[in-house]
């Protein structure tokens, strides 16, 4: 598996870019679009991104600009369940992508255990509900010992 | 805008919350880019540079390990930059995670250390809790630009000088 450690990545000279960003959109559970209509919503934009289809929604990288319009525009679909959030790796980058690894990538829990509290997170954001949340505290020793008493 | 520390660093929900009011979040993956995109690292980021760990020892000795330092070098930046903070408290390893319970130790209390709005919210176990925590970062991010804007004023006052305050004591004692 020494090879799966340090592989070398062979990226395009857009990859190596340090204007280029790359940005993952996430949909939420309960979500009025799918992936695909995400990702071809993003063609229809005519931006020069490179856009990728994914399990989760979809990743988009480009430069920062464009790819921030492409958001914004993706967002209007939906826009309390459409999450997203920024990516170190390119699209594809050996280093993280799944396909040439033994196993999920790295930030594939994170993202699973994220998705869980995305349903509600959309929730809260689509109509704000005010709740009273009430802690839970440990049983008065005095109560404890009364109970024991009259026993 | 507002550019707001989070911890976990690279959480989803924070970072995209945050941006949703228009603020800026500091998450760790814009910091990980510029290091995965630097030529001269052989085959980032599983290579630091030996210049991380010296980098870190601005946040943490040098007794403590260097794994912590070299986190360190990467996370101490944000915390610098930080203008407010929302930190979850008691979230799961899979909720964001650094991989080192000593730096996360270290960077929620430099955070807290830092004389800046933060807001702690506890992490989420059920809807109600969700709401209550979602509404808790939303009206924090709204009331923030007049909580910085508050905090700078504060700063921007002059200083009292100890030579006025000597004159101040002088004067005082010979009305006396």
């Amino acid at each position: 598996m020494s090879h799966n450690l340090c592989p070398r990545p062979e990226l395009s000279k857009e990859d190596w870019d340090p204007d280029v960003v790359t940005r993952m959109i996430i949909l939420a559970p309960g979500a009025r679009v799918s992936e695909s209509e995400i990702v071809s919503e993003m063609h229809m934009l005519d931006l020069p991104l490179t856009i990728k289809n994914t399990c989760y929604g979809a990743m988009v990288s480009g430069k920062e600009k464009d790819v921030k319009k492409a958001l914004e525009e993706i967002r209007k679909l939906d826009p309390n369940h459409i999450f997203t959030k920024d990516r170190g790796f390119a699209p594809g980058d050996p280093r993280r992508c799944r396909g040439q690894r033994f196993g999920p990538r790295e930030g594939f829990h994170q993202m699973e255990k994220e998705f869980r509290l995305l349903g509600d997170v959309a929730d809260a954001l689509e109509k704000r509900k005010d709740v009273k949340v009430s802690k839970k505290h440990p049983v008065d020793i005095d109560l404890v010992k009364n109970i024991m008493n009259e026993s | 805008m507002v550019e707001i520390a989070i911890y976990p660093p690279n959480s989803l929900i924070l970072a995209d919350l945050i941006e949703r009011k228009g603020h800026t979040p500091l998450a760790l993956q814009k910091q990980i880019r510029q290091k995965v995109k630097d030529p001269e690292i052989d085959s980032p980021p599983m290579n630091i540079t030996e210049d991380d760990p010296i980098k870190g020892l601005k946040y943490a000795a040098i007794e403590v390990p260097s794994g912590v330092r070299g986190r360190m070098s990467i996370i101490g930046p944000l915390i610098d930059a930080a203008e407010a903070a929302i930190i979850v408290d008691g979230a799961p390893f899979g909720f964001g995670c650094v991989g080192c319970a000593r730096t996360n130790e270290l960077s929620t209390f430099l955070l807290r250390d830092k004389d800046i709005p933060t807001l702690e919210v506890t992490y989420p176990t059920n809807k109600d809790e969700t709401y209550q925590m979602v509404n808790e970062i939303n009206d924090f991010l709204d009331s923030l630009d007049e909580l910085v804007k508050s905090d700078e004023d504060f700063k921007d006052e002059a200083p009292v000088s100890e030579k006025e305050d000597l004159e101040f004591v002088e004067k005082e004692l010979e009305e006396d």
